[in-house]
């Protein structure tokens, strides 16, 4: 019976092979397809008997039989570019089971080579299995949807009569371009300072551009936006092509300012507050009269200091967000996403309670929500550990600034 | 899974394989198990057969788990049979496989085939250092000193970092051989350990003492010793090279420092254009110092003192020898609080000079400026390992300086009922060092030292009678 099975595998894929290359499939793509011709082995595999002894070198014959073929084809093959000798190394890591993307584009390829060193190149490739997998994940899962919903739509299609709810997205749309275009009269202004693309990485930059995408629609659903600026934006910068890239042809109809412009000559300087994560100054209140200005950077290397330095070269006042007085903070560095910083502040604006503004804080980053000022919360966290653990009271207290800063137990 | 132990049958795979509850990745996980628990190699190769019998074929991630297993018994012919088949079936390797097949030749009598193996790496990318390894080892353990020699200079010309065991295997295969060309080549060896504060091992260190007194005719003597506190070996009486940096590396070191540590890519990241300058016109009045603190560092040595109370102990103490201090800190020192009484402070102002950063600039870089421009005899006083601004250095040489600069000059204090002992610069340059007939060469009495900062205290002496 398997024997049989055997066969008809092999059968199938003698019948295959030919159609493949009639067909113009190049060899070059996939040069470990199983071009074995097969007939070689199939003899063998009749000659000896499998349940009499165990032929233990049985699997160099099968490899070795049959080769003879594609090493011709192999000898044939010319030295091929840099480029094409990538692939070929990458398509081999793929073989070994290492975290490499199925297609890589030309573009990608050429990133790849540049990357400086071994491990970057990992990290790149790692990244773009990464970026395959969700992009497949999402597909299947669309198609599932589609499916669901053709099989929902044939039963229940006569039951859609309401035009109305057909026209709610565009109405909305317009709704709220309303509100946008009448902040941008009458509103509040936020400045993005976009000054840091020379401290970023092309990566870091598109992620900035997707934070500000993401922070500029959640501001246009609000229900009273900022008035965005973009200051010190230059055309044709990587900034600029990462939006076209994002918006396409809205990038010119967005209701937003974009200037070439630094905030200190669009405003007056006493007007602004530059909210910096290292900012000595802490945010007490969300003042309506003040410009505040984020600045569009994402920095996965830490690099402190950079828009506090910005700041303290143009003489601005600058903000941090209350982050240690509201949070009991457990991990993570303090800068934010621009968007959860887009989400606080429109909270802010609005009703000016802190707690739900810090709520947009990542939920693994804190531990809690203090209501209290941070001494006593102390004390009482002492209280109750000296009534719990009796004697261990004072190795709580050399644990505790681990988990909290030390600048505030000072205070 | 648990490999079985003796070569199965193709239905007892299929078995096998129909009781495992992912079928799909079944040879893998059953190849890692056998790598694993190093399995008899028959066994590994039962599997092989049973799967290219039913699919044809051998996916090239179980040719690399069977060549990893064949690696670790040594199995040469069958090493060489893998490769074969990987040659004909695939244009070219991966890098796994490289490793793999290089670590297995090199180990066997066939170690010239991993030479070729690693001329065809070297076509499609850059060898890795344990490529190397393997290579230059096995040609040194087949006395072909000249050969590895030419690995190693290559290895280096790539930038690749050799292995202690590289190093090692050098001095161990050169053992009782003449030569003038390969004494010249070991002790280049050597004073790379020198140029990259590299120290050897205890095991690593008996093998270049063994080395020494092996030359025919050099009439070497090896003897492990401490250096005294004054930088004197106690059996040659050579005194060992200082810490002080030449003239020019001294210079190199203090124009490095103000670019990358304190303007670095934006001078407003640590301080100010304006406060920089101040701070120069300051340090170019009152120069030389003898001793830089860190008020503020020094301040914390005692949790349950004021800090203004630390400080000025700490001031007292060193003011007595009649010694120019340079105290910096930062602003908010001048303001009167609970921790920094306006009378203590005046009164530490009679003793020392202060100069004040603001409270968001980084007054580290400070002592580090002032020190360097006082000169070679000025030390600084901090508890702070300064690793931070050793990472500003863009180049591994300056930051060698750098380390050799701070142990000579830096005064790290440790409280002791209420007594400042301080703990003395090294006056003696803590790497391997040559005068022609003596050699001194430090070493670690273990081989992984965990701690980068701490320099090691014994020696090996070695002298030509």
């Amino acid at each position: 019976m398997q024997s049989a099975n055997v066969l008809l595998k092999k059968i199938v894929r003698c019948s295959v092979l030919p159609f493949a290359t009639q067909h113009g499939m190049k060899k070059n793509l996939f040069p470990l397809s199983r071009t074995l011709s097969l007939s070689l082995c199939l003899k063998q595999d009749n000659s000896c008997n499998p349940s009499e002894k165990l032929d233990l070198d049985g699997w160099k014959k099968v490899m070795k039989s049959g080769l003879k073929e594609v090493s011709e084809t192999v000898s044939e093959r010319k030295e091929l570019s840099t480029l094409a000798a990538a692939r070929e190394i990458l398509e081999m890591w793929r073989l070994a089971g290492r975290s490499v993307p199925e297609n890589i584009s030309e573009e990608q390829l050429k990133i790849f080579m540049e990357c400086p060193s071994k491990s970057a190149k990992k990290k790149y490739l790692k990244y773009l299995h990464l970026k395959e997998l969700y992009k497949k994940n999402d597909k299947r899962k669309m198609d599932e949807k589609r499916e669901r919903r053709l099989e929902t739509a044939s039963k229940t299609d006569e039951t859609r009569r309401n035009s109305f709810v057909c026209l709610w997205a565009n109405c909305m749309d317009r709704a709220y371009s309303w509100r946008v275009a009448q902040s941008m009269i009458f509103g509040q202004p936020l400045v993005f300072d976009m000054s840091y693309e020379k401290d970023m990485s092309i990566r870091e930059v598109a992620n900035t551009v997707r934070q500000i995408v993401l922070s500029e629609s959640c501001n246009r659903r609000s229900v009273d936006p900022f008035h965005i600026h973009f200051c010190n934006f230059k055309d044709d910068s990587l900034y600029h092509k990462e939006f076209i890239k994002h918006y396409r042809e809205a990038w010119g109809k967005l209701l937003i300012t974009v200037t070439d412009q630094c905030y200190t000559d669009v405003f007056p300087k006493d007007k602004l507050i530059y909210l910096t994560a290292d900012s000595p100054k802490v945010m007490k209140t969300f003042d309506h009269d003040k410009i505040y200005i984020v600045g569009s950077m994402v920095d996965r290397s830490i690099k402190t200091g950079v828009s506090l330095a910005q700041a303290k070269r143009l003489g601005l006042e600058t903000a941090a967000l209350p982050l240690e007085k509201y949070l009991l903070w457990n991990t993570g560095a303090k800068n934010l996403t621009l968007d959860q910083m887009m989400h606080i502040l429109l909270t802010l604006k609005d009703t000016g309670d802190w707690k739900k503004a810090l709520e947009f804080v990542p939920k693994r980053k804190y531990c809690g929500f203090v209501s209290k000022p941070v001494h006593e919360l102390k004390k009482t966290l002492n209280l109750i550990n000296t009534l719990k653990l009796g004697k261990r009271q004072e190795e709580v207290r050399k644990q505790f600034p681990k988990n909290y800063s030390k600048r505030l137990i000072q205070k | 899974v648990q490999p079985p132990e003796k070569p199965l049958q193709a239905e007892e795979w299929n078995r096998l394989r129909e009781s495992f509850q992912s079928p799909e990745i079944f040879e893998e996980v059953m190849f890692n198990s056998m790598v694993r628990c190093n399995s008899p190699i028959d066994v590994a190769k039962s599997l092989l057969t049973h799967v290219a019998k039913s699919n044809g074929d051998i996916a090239y991630n179980l040719l690399v788990k069977y060549l990893a297993l064949c690696v670790k018994q040594g199995q040469t012919s069958e090493i060489r049979d893998v490769y074969d088949i990987m040659k004909i079936r695939f244009r070219i390797l991966e890098s796994g496989a490289y490793n793999l097949l290089i670590r297995g030749l090199s180990n066997s009598d066939q170690w010239r085939m991993a030479l070729t193996l690693l001329e065809e790496v070297k076509k499609i990318m850059i060898p890795s250092r344990t490529n190397y390894e393997s290579c230059i080892k096995a040609a040194s353990r087949h006395q072909e000193m000249n050969l590895a020699f030419e690995l190693y200079h290559e290895m280096l010309a790539k930038d690749l970092v050799p292995t202690l065991d590289v190093l090692q295997a050098f001095f161990d295969f050169s053992r009782g051989m003449k030569g003038a060309e390969l004494q010249k080549e070991l002790f280049g060896i050597l004073l790379y350990l020198r140029d990259n504060q590299i120290y050897p091992h205890k095991t690593f260190m008996r093998s270049i003492k063994l080395w020494f007194e092996s030359i025919p005719g050099g009439n070497w003597r090896g003897h492990l010793t401490s250096i005294k506190d004054s930088g004197q070996c106690p059996v040659c009486n050579h005194q060992l090279e200082d810490s002080d940096l030449t003239e020019e590396e001294y210079n190199n070191l203090r124009e490095r420092i103000i670019r990358d540590v304190i303007h670095g890519t934006d001078t407003f990241r640590k301080t100010s254009p304006q406060e920089f300058e101040a701070f120069q016109t300051f340090v170019e009045n009152r120069f030389p110092f003898d001793i830089v603190i860190d008020g503020l560092n020094v301040s914390h040595i005692k949790p349950r003192k004021m800090q203004c109370e630390n400080l000025f102990d700490a001031v007292n103490c060193l003011a007595k020898e009649n010694a120019r201090l340079l105290v910096l800190g930062r602003k908010h020192m001048l303001v009167n609080s609970s921790n920094w009484k306006r009378e203590i402070m005046k009164e530490m102002q009679n003793k020392a000079d202060f100069f004040f950063a603001e409270n968001i600039s980084e007054d580290d870089a400070f002592l580090l400026y002032a020190t360097l421009r006082s000169g070679k005899h000025c030390k600084f006083v901090t508890r702070d390992f300064l690793r931070d601004h050793k990472a500003c250095l863009s180049d591994s040489l300056t930051r060698h300086l750098f380390r050799k600069w701070q142990r000579g000059h830096q005064i790290s204090k440790k409280m002791f009922l209420s007594l400042f002992i301080q703990q003395p610069a090294l006056c003696y340059d803590c790497v391997v060092q040559t005068t022609g007939d003596t050699w001194h060469i430090p070493y670690k009495d273990t081989f992984e030292e965990k701690y980068s900062y701490r320099v090691p205290r014994k020696w090996l002496c070695i002298q030509q009678k």
